[in-house]
């Protein structure tokens, strides 16, 4: 067997191991996630299913709860100028104190969490977006 | 002065224009004159380009807001120099330095290479023909010089996003453009050599040497950036796989493993088509992260535009000259096959071939995770997003392999090794790699998860291989030539500077992969506490004494005080603030930091509650120090490979002449 055939034949199977280590890892830590809209997430509502929901802060809504720890808001589908905001609008809870620097009334955020047994969206992840980005609270823990 | 960075942008077209086609002429008739013409243009479109900069440059210093970028990327409150930072904070500016900088590369290429080489009308071409395409840009799409109707000049501008404005950004993207533009260099050398078919030593002496100029700057680009985004964007980390950092990332990969496998080809005359494949690659990843930034394709914290069309005519032109590139190599693929052949799986050939791969692998993960969100947007119709888990999950086993590489590599016998030599050379090492294994173990017992554990054996594992090269080298020298250590130590680094630096080089990275390891022990946490209070993190506590109001200018908001205090002794007042920039509209968060060897303790204000408390963020990151301390190292060590000194030149001059020797040096080489 000549060395470039041996070679080939440790690449695959080093290919193959992180191919399959691949397909093991990626889904337990859940990386893949889709974003909808509040109005997609309604329509197609699966229950207490992780879901990654857009949207915009309805003005007025944010209340920070420094004694419980939490902050409650909602998200509404439209942004607050088109008009038609606090109708149909999702209540949020969110475990922390601490939201991204952009996150405000009216701001357009995606919220990561699940919807709780009295339609409550509790978030795990708020991101907010100034109009030309996304700016993650980049909370996520490095994995190794 | 804006019309004069107008016209100056216009004839740098015009000039580029002209040296593509002298240079192809030449190129075509071999005519000495014409070639002459060529490089004078390059010459000339520098000169031009650095006037437009200059105007651009002065515009902003002098506050000229009739022009529509000065009004949009500065404010009267803005202190000098980051004015003159807002040259590179927009579209126009951007691309501007960019092409500025790429012919400065071109300029020095053409003066240093001004005597007697075929290649030259080719190389000089193709860099010129890459000017234009962005004169052409600069020109017609994204023209800094626009001006803005008369009625709509204001007395102030709208200023510099505020994340910019820090020390580091006036270095950072100069940095950073100094490696994405210095690797067209290479680029052209290997195109030039590709059109005229000599595929001689030339172009590879010349690649080699213009790969590691821009290589070395990328590199410090790349960490002034994670720098940057731990101390201004306050959220605890340094790296967090933002498509704008792989996208500077991703063409450091190929780059660095072209360094290390043209070393395969200059003493065994293989890989040539390799090699030839990783120039281009690196080259098509710096268009391509530039394109990235530049277009807004993907919305990142550092995607400051979005553009129409300019975005599809930017794809195209990459795609064409890469594409042509790869043609040319693939019609010429015959005429680079290598007479040898790799004799051994244990061989240095074989540890670097496994090398590359892996550096391959690497360039693949970050290259899926980042183009992932746009293709599945492009396809199914929804984004989706591609989280820093998956990047670290993908890419650790592979840092891992390439560090075990970085031990293996140089040790490794040319073409065959003995098992002898493998027990001599790696005996030491390994018992260091496995002794840091036991201690690690012993020291922290069940909080050590398996990633550290293997970065720091490793870790080990190399550093003890890099000690034992230096020792038995030194102490060679010290027998044979009588030497005191020292002068031992600084003759090895004059005589073979590659080989010595490249040993530095790898203990910066070394450290820098250590200092990451340190965030597998990260540990952050929320409070929220009245004036007096304290906070306990391990054998540090935090007392909040007060906030006050930042002092005003062109940001307002507060900064908090904190005594910090460890095994009850004070040891610093810590003050993160929390900044509202009036103009922009746009609150920030910059945190304190207290660093040390062991461990960074990250504090950011994250809200003054109506209450009178304060909630606070507050981040250990263990070894993070190291990160930087690596770069220190690995800075040093690219200095150490890159210092110019006269003995260089007459030994590559004559190994090029009589080729044969350069096997009989190969065999040689491993017992040095």
């Amino acid at each position: 067997m000549s060395k470039g055939i041996q070679i080939a034949v440790g690449a695959a199977a080093v290919a193959l191991l992180l191919g399959w280590y691949a397909a093991t890892n990626l889904d337990r830590i859940g990386t893949f996630r889709y974003y909808q809209t509040l109005a997609e997430f309604r329509s197609a509502s699966a229950g207490a299913a992780p879901a990654r929901v857009h949207g915009y802060v309805a003005p007025g809504s944010i209340v920070r709860d420094v004694g419980a720890r939490e902050i409650r808001f909602a998200v509404v589908n439209d942004p607050p100028h088109k008009g038609g905001a606090g109708r149909d609008a999702l209540p949020v809870v969110y475990g922390s104190l601490e939201t991204p620097d952009m996150f405000n009334e009216g701001a357009e955020v995606v919220i990561e969490g699940h919807l709780d047994a009295g339609s409550v969206f509790v978030a795990d992840n708020v991101m907010a977006k100034c109009p030309s980005k996304f700016e993650a609270k980049r909370t996520e823990k490095a994995s190794f | 002065m804006s019309d004069l960075g107008l016209y100056a942008l216009r004839l740098a077209l015009l000039a580029a224009l002209a040296g593509v086609a002298a240079g192809v002429f030449a190129g075509r008739s071999g005519r000495g004159d014409l070639e002459q013409v060529a490089r004078r243009a390059v010459w000339v479109t520098f000169a031009f380009s650095a006037l437009a900069i200059g105007a651009l440059a002065w515009c902003l210093a002098t506050f000229d807001f009739q022009l529509k970028y000065v009004s949009e990327h500065c404010a009267r409150g803005m202190t000098l120099p980051y004015r003159l930072a807002a040259v590179w904070g927009g579209q126009g500016g951007s691309l501007l330095l960019w092409v500025f900088i790429s012919l400065i590369y071109a300029s020095a290429a053409a003066w240093i290479h001004r005597r007697g080489q075929r290649l030259m009308p080719w190389v000089f071409a193709v860099l010129l023909l890459n000017a234009t395409f962005f004169l052409a840009l600069i020109n017609f799409e994204a023209n800094p010089f626009e001006k803005l109707p008369p009625g709509e000049v204001l007395s102030d501008g709208a200023g510099l996003n505020p994340l910019l404005q820090h020390p580091l950004m006036l270095i950072h993207p100069v940095m950073l453009y100094s490696g994405f533009t210095g690797f067209s260099v290479p680029f052209a050398f290997a195109a030039a050599a590709l059109i005229t078919g000599r595929l001689g030593d030339a172009w590879l002496r010349a690649t080699r040497r213009w790969t590691l100029v821009p290589w070395f700057f990328l590199s410090i680009g790349i960490l002034l950036g994670g720098r940057w985004a731990y101390e201004v964007l306050g959220w605890g980390g340094y790296w967090a796989w933002d498509p704008v950092e792989n996208a500077s990332f991703m063409p450091w990969l190929p780059a660095t493993a072209y360094l290390h496998s043209v070393m395969i080809q200059e003493k065994r005359d293989m890989l040539k088509i390799w090699n030839l494949v990783l120039v281009g690659l690196t080259y098509a990843l710096c268009l391509f992260g530039t394109f990235l930034t530049r277009s807004g394709v993907i919305s990142s914290v550092h995607s400051f535009t979005n553009s129409g069309w300019f975005g599809y005519v930017f794809l195209a032109y990459v795609a064409v000259a890469i594409s042509a590139y790869y043609a040319l190599l693939f019609a010429r693929r015959g005429r680079l096959r290598s007479t040898n052949r790799l004799e051994s799986v244990v061989s240095r050939e074989a540890s670097f071939v496994l090398n590359n791969w892996v550096f391959m692998g690497i360039l693949a993960v970050v290259f899926w995770g980042t183009l992932f969100p746009v293709l599945s947007e492009a396809a199914r119709g929804v984004k989706i997003a591609v989280g820093p888990r998956f990047f670290n999950t993908m890419a650790a086993p592979l840092a891992a392999l390439l560090l075990f590489l970085t031990g293996v590599g140089p040790l490794v016998a040319w073409r065959r090794a003995s098992p002898a030599s493998l027990r001599r050379q790696f005996a030491l090492p390994a018992a260091s790699g496995a002794a840091a294994a036991v201690a690690a173990s012993a020291a922290l017992g069940r909080s050590l998860s398996l990633y550290p554990l293997v970065f720091w054996s490793l870790g080990a594992f190399v550093v003890a291989t890099i000690a034992q090269e230096y020792w038995r080298a030194v102490r060679a020298r010290m027998r044979s030539a009588g030497e005191s250590p020292l002068g031992a130590l600084a003759t090895l680094l004059r005589k073979n500077q590659r080989r010595y630096g490249g040993y530095v080089v790898h203990l910066g990275v070394v450290f820098i992969l250590i200092g990451i390891s340190g965030a597998a022990f990260n540990d952050e946490r929320l409070e929220n506490v009245k004036p007096g209070q304290k906070i306990r993190v391990d054998d540090y506590s935090l007392e909040y004494l007060t906030a006050k109001p930042i002092p005003q200018q062109h940001y307002g908001g507060a900064v908090a005080r904190l005594a910090l205090y460890r095994d009850g002794e004070p040891v610093a007042v810590m003050a993160p603030e929390r900044r509202m920039y009036w103009l922009e509209q746009q609150p920030a968060s910059i945190p304190s930091i207290r660093s040390t060897l062991r461990e960074d303790l990250y504090v950011i204000l994250t809200a003054l509650e109506a209450d009178g408390s304060a909630t606070l963020k507050i981040h250990r990151n263990p070894l993070v120090n190291w990160i930087w301390i690596g770069g220190y190292t690995f800075i040093f060590g690219a200095l150490l490979v890159l210092w110019p000194h006269p003995e260089r030149k007459p030994r590559q001059a004559a190994r090029s002449e009589a080729k044969p020797s350069a096997v009989h040096q190969a065999r040689s080489e491993p017992t040095a």
